[in-house]
């Protein structure tokens, strides 16, 4: 395995075109991926480490956007009294985001590359319409979310891509993220989902979207659901919409049964707290 | 050839692409840093990274270049114990041992972000360990008692 270290975007695309048609793996944090070669996956060829390109971390506010460099470590979007009041669901994410250990070293560049359908920034960044700024020799592209992620560990990546950065654009829209896992930190989520709304008046919400994970392949969006619920179906009568839009499966931590019913009442939950 | 310093000692050497932190720290003989799992799941491996509470078994050494690299040994002198591993002791927060010491750097990485922290933040800076004799209470209680007693001075 050989080791890189580009200090540079353009140093990377030098990189890129060396090394051409060969087995890469981009580092970023690594906490994902070290524990899969210690799983006895082989090491790559060429393993570029990211960490030292330092114009791709940390977060800036730019007339109407918020850009998190996809170095941002889970720890520092966790502290952010921006990300904290504007995207509430992303904190709360992030600070229910494995343990402080991992926290100071994954990245949210990696969380998203990971492609987890259980990823824990995902929902948040979903029902905020993140967009993923992508670039390579090629140069820079953008993508929602929704359409970068495309199944369990996909990406619409190009060989020779990274991503880059996270691209927020500024909200009235209020959040919240809700997390079931099997103990309080460093668990997987057998659940997860975000609620973006916006308040009409003070007892009064209107629902922008609402976004699960653990649930399908991918993070997905309850629309039918959403729209019922918008529409004024009470909320007892339109949470079973939100199987239009989930496919669970049986895993280590959960039934596909259990991971229905307890998607249902915690939405209901979370809703109704919402609405008193 | 990649470079850190160690328990501020400078250390240089070349390593093996795939080789750890937590590899390299076992073979010299640094036991405080436990195995748990290679996953960092258990939290047992941690050292401080530029004061910052991490996995050593998730840190590639070579991803180390520059850095300062932290473990329990650096916390004595001979006999002398640091006042945080006094009040460990004084408010019995350790019973086998194991996870003492990740404990111990887990809370000084918090106590050097913030001197003066609350309950609800002590126990979300040891959420990355696990201890499965002792529980978190004790040692709750002996961070806090080592953070009040440096604010009284």
């Amino acid at each position: 395995m050989k080791y890189y270290t580009p200090s540079s975007l353009s140093e990377l695309n030098d990189l890129f075109l060396q090394t051409n048609n060969s087995k890469i793996t981009i580092l970023s944090g690594g906490t994902d991926i070290l524990p899969r070669w210690e799983e006895g996956i082989t090491l790559p060829k060429h393993l570029i480490d990211l960490k030292k390109i330092n114009s791709i971390s940390g977060i800036v506010e730019h007339d109407n956007k918020i850009i998190i460099g996809a170095l941002t470590t889970v720890q520092d979007i966790y502290k952010s009294e921006l990300i904290k009041t504007k995207y509430t669901a992303l904190h709360q994410a992030a600070s229910q985001f494995a343990g402080v250990q991992i926290r100071h070293r994954a990245t949210i560049g990696g969380n998203i590359c990971n492609a987890s359908p259980a990823g824990d920034l995902l929902p948040g960044l979903y029902v905020h319409n993140a967009m993923i700024e992508l670039t390579g020799p090629n140069g820079t592209r953008k993508l929602p979310i929704n359409k970068c992620i495309t199944g369990v560990g996909k990406t619409t990546l190009n060989n020779n891509e990274i991503v880059s950065a996270v691209i927020l654009e500024k909200t009235e829209e209020l959040s919240v993220f809700y997390k079931l896992g099997l103990r309080q930190s460093m668990a997987i989520s057998v659940v997860n989902f975000a609620i973006a709304y916006r308040q009409t008046s003070p007892n009064l919400f209107d629902l922008q979207s609402i976004a699960a994970g653990a649930v399908a392949p991918t993070v997905v969006y309850l629309k039918e659901f959403t729209k019922a619920v918008n529409e004024g179906l009470p909320l007892e009568k339109a949470i079973s919409l939100i199987e239009h839009d989930i496919s669970p499966i049986d895993d280590i931590r959960a039934s596909a049964d259990y991971r229905k019913t307890v998607l249902k009442n915690l939405l209901t939950h979370k809703l109704k707290e919402l609405y008193v | 050839m990649i470079g850190f310093y160690l328990n501020g000692k400078p250390v240089f050497g070349e390593f093996n692409p795939g080789t750890t932190l937590f590899d390299y720290l076992r073979d010299q003989e640094i036991f405080s840093v436990k195995f748990g799992s290679e996953k960092g799941e258990t939290g047992a491996d941690s050292v401080l990274l530029d004061g910052k509470v991490m996995n050593s078994s998730l840190l590639l050494m070579h991803t180390i270049d520059g850095k300062v690299i932290e473990t329990i040994e650096s916390f004595s002198q001979g006999v002398d114990v640091h006042p945080l591993q006094e009040a460990f002791i004084e408010e019995g927060a350790v019973q086998c041992g194991y996870c003492t010491p990740s404990m111990i750097l887990a809370a000084e990485s918090l106590l050097r972000e913030n001197p003066t922290p609350n309950d609800d933040y002590v126990r979300e800076s040891l959420s990355g360990v696990y201890c499965r004799c002792t529980g978190f209470v004790k040692p709750i209680q002996a961070i806090m008692k080592y953070a009040t007693s440096r604010e009284d001075r």
